[in-house]
């Protein structure tokens, strides 16, 4: 029936007719596993300082929202300066359906997914307007609009924003909580990374590569560039909805100020430019450091406003490949496996 | 009827003072061809600037008149200019992302040194009271808001068509390397571009400061006006910029009345969508400035 | 004739850059395109391959109308072109450039990426560049981009190619493999070519037939040796005197 061969680095499958191949290749997936084991092994070490562990969910939560950004980067060919536009889109979505209705978490992610794939159609044609640049212009205004539009509807409660969400886990310690936030978190950034990964391996991740060096050219080859920029769009601005809704049933409370305005998005912006702008595992370590750079300048006081954007900005000037981009210059890996194509 | 030409009154007030927010940016669109986030940051300092002038170092009404326009050179030139648009005009990337930290900086550090409780005050009420117009009554200071929009724009107009420089600047604005070619020095056309920029929010804030909120973050939703504004009108093209910002204003007086006015923002956001998506050039199809 | 231009017309603001001009191209033939620089053949071959709309006028190929349709929807249908200056993906791999090619040219929804590299791989043995295939498209030099370029036009399976000066800046050895490199491709792939060339010797040796083209306008159309003896030709390249 299941008949398993394994021939030199080659794994071959055969279930009744179908073959399945995988060539082992363990160069590719030994780091990544290593780092996301190393991940996860990082709130054991802090179970008993409730901050340092909400600072891993918080990086964590970061990391999610950069990892399908950093594919949106290059599929679209155009920076998003509003990703949190979607993330109040799931945050709210999600806070709101939980307190009115009582819904649990995993009742209301199917409505967070449909409101997600609405708004990313209706927005999708921003993707082609002539003038690319429009893209990135009106992405910066969504959020703030949308602030707006929260502060006027008396529904969003304003400031102190929606409260009363379903948790995932009733559970009474806090630490406990924590500890689940962690994981909770980890896996949903692990998930994202895992769909991203495949994408970018695949042929699509040919297309993105494609559309973002040469769009005339991947038109003239045959590729309908309209058609997957909006793959490319609605796709990454679902994933960024569900962290919206993620982060609405573990914190409880959702509110639109801490999220919507600029000086968020900064953050993630930050985290992708770091990053290696727009690479996938970079925008892991990016978020890390972004966190703890915050953590640090909680010391200065009420001037870390200040100094977190004047860092950062030193950072762009003297590192335009981010953090993760000095390690890939050493040791450059390619992307896709090269497939051993032997002469006959 | 009385609604009407409340609507239509405020319509042109607010038009008026859409201009002055957005003229510059326009100009700069067109002249530099990047989108200069960092221009909210032009009223902030504007602002503050007299503040800082007139309170803290002690300066009378016309010097700090002056002094704030010496500031906003200094600063669109040395902090703008130089470091950030010069460097990375090939790269957009990072343009617009360094013009957004800088605005962040400078909003963050005017939060630090005067919040919002501090209370600025700047004296420039030309004429105080209020006047009776078309059944509604209009603070004095926002009339000369259409006055000061009439005479700015109409200077602008004149520089750009009637003068040798202008001429160039439109040369530039049209095409970049034509323009070097036949001899125009295109790194001081910039120059005089963005200092011809700061012009009009300088005097936007001079006029409005009275009547206005003041507050450090009101530089983002002046660059989101000025964002749309630009956009709907055609980038970079004065008429439309003109025309675009007298039909915003429209539509936010019509909103403001008729609906709520804190949807305004959001009304104008789904006009401009909807105009982007049947003309994507904005409304006037122009390539040039004017 | 498998590809039918009937009386197209472009115009850029005020200069008709291609004015009323019907041509055609049989099955396997190929077909030299010549006029002086600004004639119009680059804008030709835009039209053709969908980057600009034609103003007025019809191309049909295969007996489809293509006028009007977008650039990957005529690839589909089966035509594709090379660059005068090289485009290729800058930052991917010389095979992953031409797998571009072959994954999009002809709708093919279940091939995985690895097929499509192999596939990449043997267009790339055609032209000579298997040993290359690994290194990035922007290490390339000027000779093995031309042929990454026809390469990855090739993957797309197509029935009619255009080709764009593609020995402008080639030395002497490079024109001849170049030239050998092309009728190896005629002969497997059985395509009809339609070539923009400014070596008369080229087009003298390699093409069935030539259309000139001269401010937009076929001014002379027919066998090479026909047509350069044309006075009304010579007199377009190089002036009234000399004719």
């Amino acid at each position: 029936m299941v008949k398993i061969e394994h021939k030199r680095a080659l794994l071959v499958i055969r279930f009744r007719d179908k073959k399945f191949e995988w060539p082992i290749e363990t160069r590719y997936w030994r780091n990544p596993l290593l780092g996301i084991f190393g991940l996860a092994l990082l709130p054991v070490f802090f179970i008993g300082q409730p901050d340092f562990l909400s600072l891993i969910t918080t990086a964590n939560i970061y990391a999610a929202i950069a990892i399908p950004l950093g594919w949106q980067i290059t599929g679209i060919g155009r920076l998003n300066f509003g990703p949190q536009f979607f993330l109040g889109l799931g945050g709210y979505a999600a806070g709101l359906i939980s307190s009115t209705y009582l819904w649990g978490p995993w009742a209301t992610l199917p409505v967070v997914i449909l409101i997600g794939l609405a708004f990313g159609f209706m927005l999708s044609p921003l993707t082609s307007l002539a003038k690319g640049l429009y893209f990135s212009l009106i992405t910066l205004i969504l959020p703030l609009i949308f602030l707006e539009v929260t502060y006027y509807f008396s529904i969003f409660k304003g400031e102190t924003g929606v409260y009363g969400i379903l948790p995932f886990v009733n559970v009474q310690s806090i630490t406990t909580e924590q500890v689940f936030a962690c994981y909770f978190s980890l896996i949903l950034m692990v998930i994202f990374l895992y769909i991203v990964h495949k994408i970018m391996t695949s042929r699509v991740g040919v297309y993105t590569a494609a559309i973002n060096d040469d769009e005339e050219v991947a038109n003239n080859l045959g590729l309908n560039i309209k058609a997957w920029k909006v793959v490319c769009f609605v796709v990454t601005s679902v994933m960024i909805t569900i962290v919206g809704w993620f982060a609405a049933h573990f914190y409880g409370t959702f509110a639109g100020v801490t999220f919507l305005p600029l000086s968020f998005m900064l953050k993630i912006l930050l985290v992708v430019m770091i990053g290696g702008r727009g690479d996938v595992y970079g925008a892991i370590y990016g978020a890390y450091f972004v966190v703890l750079l915050e953590k640090v300048l909680m010391v200065f006081g009420t001037a870390n406003y200040i100094l977190f954007p004047i860092i950062l900005m030193i950072l762009l000037f003297t590192l335009p490949e981010g953090l993760y981009g000095l390690y890939r210059k050493h040791r450059y890996r390619e992307y896709y496996p090269a497939i051993r194509v032997r002469k006959r | 009827m009385e609604i009407i030409k409340t609507i239509l009154i405020y319509a042109v007030m607010l038009g008026s003072l859409y201009l002055l927010v957005s003229l510059g940016f326009s100009l700069i669109c067109g002249v530099l061809g990047i989108f200069n986030l960092g221009y909210g940051i032009t009223f902030v300092v504007a602002v503050y600037g007299m503040w800082f002038l007139m309170h803290t170092c002690g300066f009378g009404l016309l010097p700090a008149i002056a002094g704030v326009f010496v500031l906003q050179f200094l600063f669109t030139l040395g902090i703008i200019y130089y470091p950030i648009v010069k460097r990375y005009m090939e790269q957009e990337e990072f343009l617009l992302t360094s013009l957004l930290l800088v605005s962040l900086i400078i909003e963050e550090f005017v939060n630090h040194v005067y919040p919002i409780t501090a209370g600025v005050d700047i004296p420039t009420t030309i004429i105080p009271g209020t006047i009776e117009l078309g059944g509604s009554t209009l603070p004095f200071q926002m009339l000369f808001v259409v006055v000061f929009a009439v005479i700015i724009t109409a200077f602008f107009v004149v520089f750009l068509l009637k003068t040798r420089l202008g001429l160039k600047i439109q040369a530039v604005s049209q095409n970049h390397d034509a323009a070097q070619l036949m001899g125009v020095k295109v790194g001081r056309v910039h120059i005089i571009a963005m200092l011809l920029a700061a012009i009009p929010p300088t005097i936007c804030m001079i006029v409005i400061a009275p009547v206005w909120a003041i507050e450090p973050a009101m530089g983002e939703s002046l660059l989101q006006t000025a964002i749309l504004v630009t956009i709907l009108g055609g980038l970079g093209n004065l008429r439309g910029t003109i025309m675009a910002s007298l039909i915003v204003g429209l539509i936010s007086s019509s909103i403001a009345f008729l609906v709520n006015p804190r949807l305004v923002n959001a009304a104008i956001l789904i006009c401009v969508f909807l105009v982007l998506l049947f003309k994507p050039e904005g409304i006037t199809k122009s390539e040039s400035l004017w | 004739m498998i590809l039918q231009l009937q009386n197209v017309s472009k115009r850029f603001g005020g200069l008709k850059a291609v004015n009323d001009v019907s041509m055609s191209i049989g099955s396997g033939e190929i077909v030299g395109l010549i006029g002086p620089n600004g004639a119009g053949k680059t804008t030709m071959m835009n039209l053709i391959s969908g980057a600009f709309k034609p103003d007025s006028g019809k191309i049909v190929f295969d007996g489809i109308d293509i006028t009007g349709k977008e650039s990957y929807q005529i690839c589909r249908h089966g035509i594709n072109r090379t660059y005068q200056i090289p485009r290729p993906f800058p930052e991917m791999t010389a095979l992953l450039n031409v797998a571009v090619g072959v994954l999009c040219g002809k709708r093919r929804p279940d091939m995985s990426l690895s097929d499509a590299m192999l596939d990449a791989s043997h267009f790339l043995e055609l032209v000579g560049l298997f040993g290359k295939r690994n290194t990035l498209a922007r290490d390339l030099s000027l000779f093995e981009l031309r042929a990454l370029e026809l390469a990855r036009a090739l993957a797309t399976t197509p029935k009619v190619l255009l080709i764009d000066e593609v020995m402008a800046g080639l030395n002497q050895f490079e024109t001849v493999k170049a030239i050998r490199l092309i009728r190896k491709v005629i002969e497997e792939y059985h395509v009809s070519i339609l070539w923009i060339e400014h070596i008369m010797k080229i087009i003298m040796e390699a093409t069935d037939r030539v259309v000139v083209l001269h401010y937009g306008e076929v001014i002379g159309s027919g066998p090479p040796r026909n047509v350069v003896a044309d006075p009304k030709i010579i007199e377009a390249y190089l002036g009234e005197k000399i004719a």
